[in-house]
């Protein structure tokens, strides 16, 4: 075979590869929204699961998520945010920046279901949390945490040091640089970091099998030591239990939608963030 | 921003939560106390139940806990949970809610209208492989078991295997709604369920625990009457000093209507 | 003030720079707290024993003979190395109650242990499982065995996990490391050349515009949540495979490895361009103008110059899949076997977990022994992660020279 041809032959494999893949997503998602569209309704956003689970809504399960959400991102991001400040911007470039870096990678490539051990271990049964959004939102904050140090030190980087240099010559503080000048402008980097975090939690299902999620719960959360029911939980559970599998099938499929449009959205808006204002 | 927080916060410190109880444990009573529970807060708006599942082992070591306030099982309580509990100066409250008969499922097409129960022993401790062995095609016996500490696994071990482990390496399913989907789709599956999760999907097997004297069909009159031999009744277990919380909707559930969902689920009313 | 504001904040963020130092340490205290407790578990059920007939030699039993024994795969003490005699169970229940009056067992049941006292000492060859509080101490013919603890080398070579087995649990994590790793590896083997094809294709050979509808497309997947993964799985791959190919239950490690390998592509795809991005224009120059073409440029610089790349990008998706529970837990059948075909069901350790962890009784070997294999899956990733640090720290050393 000359060179020639097998430069086609390896070309053409490659493309069909690359087509491939996008077949995948295609065939995923054309799979859920073909299943899923005809379910969606204004009840089925908006009313409990009724029937033993084999009609109604999923009203209180997207409350749930939406709680999640909202607990994990006030434990993760001034957390993630801070640390990446730190290391970023303070802790120079000795061993320990890289101990903690090498830390942060190792975190983010624990398991989520070690979380899940984790959080019931520490939060539920050691502090007495008991199964609770609490809890939850803890063992989600921690887990989405390496995420948010990650995407936060890469929109502090993408900052061009000679504006540091530029305001510490000026006579500010390092303080001062970093409140005022660093982070306004990597603001909407960071932002879009959150917003990719945000989607992740919300499908995350391990760490919140023994921490928060409820099988059937239809009244809303009064509190933070409340249980919730959770979309991604919501879906697995449809999915394999039940009296009747075939009448909850609808229901798992507009589930799943939900689910993949709110993390179908995240990833928009994130993306759609990060070429609107992409200035350096 | 701010001033929404303090709103949600003063609204969350702001609402009492007398009404609320919570329910664990097992897969097979979790639809019966769902539904009971949805129409239980219909009829009484101001009240809260949560249902959690996890089998009938987490529910009772819940209790033990106190992070439940009903445990739900399909299995009577074991002799060291109960020691347990009153040695943690508790007593424990058994209410018998429901009968449950476990039917011995197989794919629709298979010619196997009746086991034993040495047949169904050897079946599923792996003694017996093939349907052939019992009467039906030459076809491999797939078997098909719950996971682990579900109530039914405990009951169908106790009561079919007499205590003998299931073969190592039996496909466990998460859930029961799991096993009879696969069973549906596979051809020389077997497992067991719950009465009311029996479908259209999957044929029920006669079974006979006198040795092939005579068989019966699982059904709620069967078990009723107690020809069918795999019946095991559904518990609640609460703590007697939670009594005050629970009654109201343990009246409810033992009272007529709350029995007629027993019915509708396709459990055995009391 | 200020100053102290500075030192204050400062203080702040080098504490927040620690944050995940802590938390992989709490994990770390907290996985092997509750994990390493097992292995002071007694290896007979908590708060039962198990009594002989004192003709009996045999003085103790590990906890697979105990298990033959009660599954009547024994049958006589002579293979266990005692004396010619056939194996009586006896397993303590209410039922034993009822043959005998309230009298004979005194109100509180005081009389119990002598009533079982002479079952025991009535049948030689008889091994009784019963409540620690009625065991027959000091009778006459009655020898309560020694219970061992449950060992490291039983836990990490046995061959069966039946975790809620009586009398003696079984706790061979074997079949699920080896189930793990096999779904793993056959994920990766699929996905390894779909990942790197794609990988070359963005990085070498599409245009704007095809990069324009990849690069989006590959994030969505890395973004669609793993139990919707699961489902799909469930409702499509499943029924496709058993159809496919002729199969007794399409619930098998090959489903779990295709879905996984869907998984770990995004992972690989990033990576594997990544580092292929990095080659030097220079080595790309100057190898078309040796008259290599751009395909033999590919395969013989671009590749090689960005294997430590690929390798890492490898190992990351080996450390995914891996770690992966919910879809592995919806599509692979769990049975704990130690996998022989890829189309047999098999048993992860992180579905394991997921499955059983909340039927598991808190503080009991189960529960332990759930954590032990969490801190076995915590080492795996650990290992993974940290030779996947290594191999691209490599890669940069390569490239300073």
């Amino acid at each position: 075979m000359n060179k020639k041809t097998s430069q086609q032959i390896a070309f053409i494999i490659f493309r069909i590869l690359g087509i491939f893949v996008v077949g995948i997503l295609f065939w995923i998602l054309g799979f859920i929204i073909y299943n899923g569209i005809g379910v969606i309704s204004w009840k089925f956003l908006t009313e409990p699961p009724s029937e033993g689970m084999t009609g109604g809504g999923i009203f209180p399960a997207i409350v749930g998520t939406l709680c999640l959400i909202a607990g994990s991102s006030i434990v993760a991001f001034p957390l993630g945010i801070l640390s990446a400040i730190y290391t970023s911007e303070y802790a120079g470039n000795g061993y320990i920046i890289k101990f903690i870096r090498i830390m942060t990678n190792n975190l983010g490539g624990i398991p989520s279901i070690i979380f899940g051990l984790f959080g019931m271990s520490l939060f539920v049964n050691t502090l007495g949390f008991g199964d609770s959004i609490l809890a939850g939102s803890l063992t989600l904050g921690l887990l989405c945490l390496p995420l948010v140090i990650r995407t936060t030190e890469e929109a502090l980087k993408a900052i061009p040091d000679s504006f540091r240099t530029g305001s510490l010559a000026l006579g500010a503080s390092k303080l001062q640089t970093v409140n005022r000048i660093i982070l306004p402008m990597a603001f909407p980097n960071i932002i879009t970091g959150l917003i990719l975090s945000i989607g992740r939690i919300s499908g995350e299902t391990a760490p919140i099998l023994f921490t928060v999620a409820a099988y059937f719960l239809p009244k809303l959360p009064t509190s933070i030591f409340d249980q919730v029911m959770a979309l991604p939980y919501h879906l697995y559970v449809i999915a394999v239990s039940g009296t009747d599998l075939e009448a909850s099938r609808p229901i798992a499929y507009g589930t799943a939608l939900v689910l993949i449009v709110i993390v179908l959205i995240m990833n928009l808006m994130a993306s759609f963030l990060r070429r609107k204002l992409k200035k350096y | 921003m701010k001033q929404f927080i303090l709103t949600v916060l003063i609204v969350i410190l702001s609402l009492p939560l007398i009404y609320a109880q919570k329910l664990k444990g097992s897969d097979t009573v979790l639809p019966l106390s769902q539904k009971e529970a949805e129409r239980y807060m219909k009829a009484n708006p101001s009240a809260s139940v949560t249902i959690t599942g996890g089998g009938s082992g987490v529910g009772i070591a819940a209790l033990m806990e106190g992070t439940t306030d009903i445990a739900q099982s399909s299995r009577k309580i074991k002799f060291d949970e109960k020691q347990k509990i009153q040695e943690s100066g508790n007593t424990v409250k058994e209410v018998i809610i429901a009968y449950d008969a476990l039917a011995v499922i197989v794919h629709p097409s298979n010619k196997v209208k009746n086991l034993t129960r040495e047949q169904l022993d050897g079946i599923f401790t792996g003694k017996i492989t093939n349907w052939k062995e019992v009467g039906g095609e030459d076809l491999k016996i797939i078997p098909y078991s719950r996971e682990t500490s579900s109530g039914t696994y405990e009951f169908f071990k106790e009561s079919v295997l007499k205590n003998k482990n299931y073969k190592s390496g039996i496909m466990s399913m998460p859930a029961t709604g799991a096993i009879v989907q696969s069973v549906s789709q596979t051809k020389g599956a077997i497992g067991y369920i719950g009465l009311a999760y029996l479908n259209k999907e999957v044929k029920a097997i006669g079974v006979s625990y006198d040795k092939g004297k005579s068989y019966a069909l699982p059904s709620i009159a069967t078990a009723k009457d107690g020809t069918y031999p795999i019946v095991r009744p559904l518990f609640y277990y609460y703590i007697a000093k939670s009594e005050k919380k629970v009654k109201p909707f343990l009246d409810y559930v033992l009272s007529a209507t709350g029995q007629k969902t027993v019915t509708e689920i396709g459990f055995i009313a009391l | 003030m200020k100053r102290i504001l500075e030192r204050i904040v400062e203080l702040l963020l080098t504490i927040s720079g620690a944050i995940t130092t802590i938390v992989i340490l709490l994990i770390v205290v907290f996985l092997f707290r509750e994990g390493l407790g097992l292995f002071q578990s007694s290896n007979v059920e908590k708060g039962y024993c198990l009594c002989v007939n004192t003709e009996n030699t045999v003085l103790q039993l590990t906890p697979f003979q105990i298990k033959q024994i009660f599954d009547e795969e024994i049958d006589n003490w002579e293979k266990l190395g005692g004396p010619d005699e056939e194996i009586v169970v006896f397993r303590f229940s209410d039922s034993f109650l009822d043959s005998y009056s309230e009298e004979e067992l005194g109100k509180n049941l005081e009389f119990l242990p002598e009533k079982l006292g002479e079952v025991i000492r009535g049948t030689p060859g008889i091994i009784a499982y019963l409540p620690v509080q009625y065991q027959p101490i000091n009778q006459r013919g009655v020898r309560i065995l020694q219970d061992g603890k449950i060992k490291l080398s039983d836990f990490l070579g046995g061959s069966e996990w039946i975790p809620t087995a009586t009398p003696s649990p079984q706790f061979g994590v074997l079949p699920l490391i080896l189930g793990t790793l096999w779904v793993s590896l056959f994920a990766i083997l699929i996905a390894l050349p779909l990942g790197l094809g794609v990988a070359i294709y963005l990085s070498e050979l599409a245009g704007e515009q095809m990069r324009k509808i990849l690069k989006p497309a590959i994030e969505l997947l890395a973004g669609i949540p793993s139990v919707v993964y699961g489902f799909f799985g469930l409702v499509i791959i499943v029924p496709l495979i058993q159809k496919g190919f002729h199969l007794p239950v399409g619930e098998t490690a090959f489903a779990g490895s295709i879905i996984l390998a869907i998984m770990a592509l995004p992972t690989i795809i990033t990576v594997a361009e990544d580092a292929m991005q990095t080659t030097p224009q220079a080595m790309r120059e100057a190898s078309l103008a040796l008259g290599a073409n751009h395909w033999q440029t590919i395969y013989k610089v671009i590749i090689p110059y960005s294997i430590s790349g690929i390798s890492a990008a490898v190992v990351l998706g080996i450390g995914r899949a891996i770690g992966e529970t919910m879809a592995v837990l919806m599509v692979t059948g769990n049975a704990a076997v130690i996998p022989h075909s890829l189309f047999e069901p098999v048993r992860t350790i992180p579905a394991t977990i997921a499955a059983e962890l909340g039927e598991a009784p808190s503080g009991g070997p189960h529960y332990q022994a759930l954590f032990m294999l969490g801190c076995i899956l915590f080492l795996i990733t650990l290992v993974v992660s940290i030779s996947a640090e290594i191999i691209s720290k490599n890669k940069s050393q390569a490239k300073g020279i």
